[in-house]
């Protein structure tokens, strides 16, 4: 995601000068570009997060827009109190960029792992948050960052699953994406929603695992908070099947999941699948975690068919 | 009127908002009272005297927000009505700056090492992006030098030459729980601010003349540090060099006196 980030923020850059490009000191192999055409709009702030957040928040002050780019992790605890100080508590237009959502960065350690970012960042006032699908829906969340006159959050990741899966509808402002539907909508059925690139285990299952074969309708959600009165075809599909699989790569307490089991309506039954910590973690590629969380195609088909094997 | 005749006025207009300031606490019962008498003549020089309209200002120093009230009613930047709201429900003047507040108060503070950050992008913003003039002024407490924040925008000033950055540093050598040598050291203070690429003065962060020898030099590149060594409580000389008046409200008798003070100095100036 991080190269359709680039791409989609230069494409802002070029387009309005009252934007700029702030980074954390990261960005190698990535950034040269941006950093090469934009001169006094780029800005390297250096190992040096709070002190970033709170000088992206004066160049606001005075007419900027600023995104501003780190490590997931770096971008969002290290800073917490400046992105909730300085920028939500004044409602200004500062788009944190956080590479390496999830697991993304697995061998590299907990340190980098952002698993609590979402949560973190969901309370905070004025405070939108983006968890793009796949690597092609980036550039729409750029997009309707771009527009946004108060703070945002865009989590850039990479699935250990990751699998080309064709778009079958795609909302233009809630960014929800359906990516398989019903076979038939009069016998029992599951809705199957992913948060971000969490959706990608279940497009894994559903080309590698026999979940098209099922009565399921996929979902992937990207923007928080939710705007479900908008999205219809999600809403509708919960109304009708009553039973609700939620997978997210990010812990369960302050997740999406949890969100959005609260603003659904009442259902039969809601699955969650989210990561999970245990003190004597070991590490390993993203993957090695995934399975360690038990966030994998094969669960997600089992938790759908003791669903649909219910009474 | 002359710059001379200007700074002839300040310690007149300096005595007012103390006065100001300390009705505004007696009304309220509300403590940080030092920190406001420490910093009130910071304040008086520059909205009496520095601050063009073009320019900006950021109370780094949050816990200071009583003072600026004072300050900015003085300079008539606030109303009588917003003035009197102070400390009270449905205000938008609490014991710390609001954010969206008021017009003339840009940036909530309150937890320190916020402010410099700001100031800094917003002098790098003037600077590099708007090409105006606008100069920043950031006042900072010395404790707030504990802060990495702090230091953080101090390089990042340093490294970009924001020589439209002032940073006056309010040195009454007294944190929250204990004198600044005690709690962290900070000396040799100048030579840090030096060593991270500022052009670092001292002097008597009560003495106008002073103030405006330093302040008034022209750019010279870097970003400018004023360490202002100040006493915690200044004017009120049961409240000097005392921690407790951090926080304890003031009691009549207490208001009395130091009334009577104001009252004694306000003849002297007279004299």
């Amino acid at each position: 995601m991080r190269v359709d980030f680039v791409k989609a923020v230069d494409a802002v850059l070029a387009e309005d000068a009252r934007a700029l490009f702030i980074t954390g000191d990261l960005g190698f192999n990535a950034l040269e570009g941006v950093a090469a055409k934009y001169g006094k709009r780029f800005i390297n702030a250096g190992v040096a997060e709070q002190s970033m957040m709170g000088l992206a928040s004066g160049t606001a002050l005075t007419g900027m827009r600023p995104w501003v780019y780190s490590i997931a992790p770096f971008a969002t605890y290290r800073c917490l109190e400046q992105i909730r100080n300085d920028a939500c508590l004044h409602n200004l237009p500062v788009r944190i960029a956080g590479n390496g959502g999830g697991y993304t960065y697995g061998i590299m350690g907990s340190t980098h792992h952002a698993l609590e970012d979402l949560a973190v960042l969901k309370v905070l006032p004025n405070m939108q948050l983006f968890f793009p699908c796949a690597n092609d829906h980036v550039a729409a969340a750029v997009a309707l960052m771009a527009q946004l006159a108060g703070p945002s959050y865009i989590r850039l990741a990479v699935s250990a699953f990751n699998t080309e899966r064709a778009v079958v509808a795609e909302h233009p402002s809630t960014l929800t994406r359906v990516y398989a539907q019903r076979h038939d909508r009069g016998k029992p059925g599951v809705t199957v929603i992913g948060a971000g690139h969490g959706v990608q285990i279940a497009l894994r299952a559903l080309s590698a695992h026999g979940l098209d074969r099922e009565n399921v309708d996929v979902f992937g959600v990207a923007r928080f908070p939710f705007r479900l009165h908008e999205d219809s075809a999600l809403l509708g599909s919960v109304q009708e099947t009553k039973n609700v699989v939620f997978v997210e790569e990010h812990y369960a307490a302050g997740g999406m999941g949890e969100s959005m089991k609260l603003a659904l309506p009442p259902l039969q039954s809601f699955v969650l699948m989210s990561a999970s910590y245990t003190p004597e973690q070991r590490y390993g590629s993203a993957a090695f975690h995934m399975q360690q969380s038990n966030l994998t195609p094969e669960a997600l088909m089992a938790a759908v068919r003791a669903n649909l094997a219910r009474p | 009127m002359t710059k001379d005749a200007l700074l002839a006025t300040l310690p007149r207009e300096a005595l007012a908002i103390r006065r100001k300031f300390l009705g505004m606490h007696f009304e309220a019962r509300a403590g940080h009272l030092g920190s406001g008498l420490s910093d009130i003549d910071l304040l008086t020089y520059l909205y009496g005297a520095w601050l063009r309209p073009s320019d900006h200002f950021i109370l780094s120093k949050g816990h200071g927000a009583s003072s600026l009230y004072a300050t900015l009613h003085h300079f008539q930047r606030l109303t009588d009505l917003e003035l009197a709201s102070y400390y009270k429900d449905d205000t938008l003047l609490p014991a710390h700056p609001a954010p969206n507040g008021v017009s003339a108060i840009p940036a909530a503070t309150g937890s320190l090492g916020h402010g410099l950050p700001i100031a800094t992008g917003m002098a790098y913003s003037f600077k590099n992006l708007h090409q105006t003039d606008a100069r920043l002024a950031c006042l900072l407490s010395d404790g707030e030098c504990n802060e990495g924040s702090t230091w953080e925008a101090a390089l990042f000033a340093g490294h970009h030459k924001l020589d439209n950055l002032t940073v006056v540093i309010d040195a009454n050598g007294i944190q929250g729980f204990g004198r600044t040598e005690e709690v962290l050291t900070l000396e040799p203070f100048a030579k840090k601010w030096e060593a991270f690429g500022f052009a670092v003065s001292e002097c008597n962060g009560h003495d106008f003349p002073a103030i405006h020898q330093v302040l008034s030099q022209p750019p010279n590149g870097r970003p400018r540090c004023l360490i202002a060594r100040t006493v915690k409580g200044k004017g009120v000389k049961f409240m000097e060099d005392k921690v407790e008046w951090h926080y304890w409200p003031m009691t009549e008798a207490h208001y009395r006196d130091a009334l009577t003070e104001l009252d004694q100095a306000e003849s002297e100036l007279s004299r």
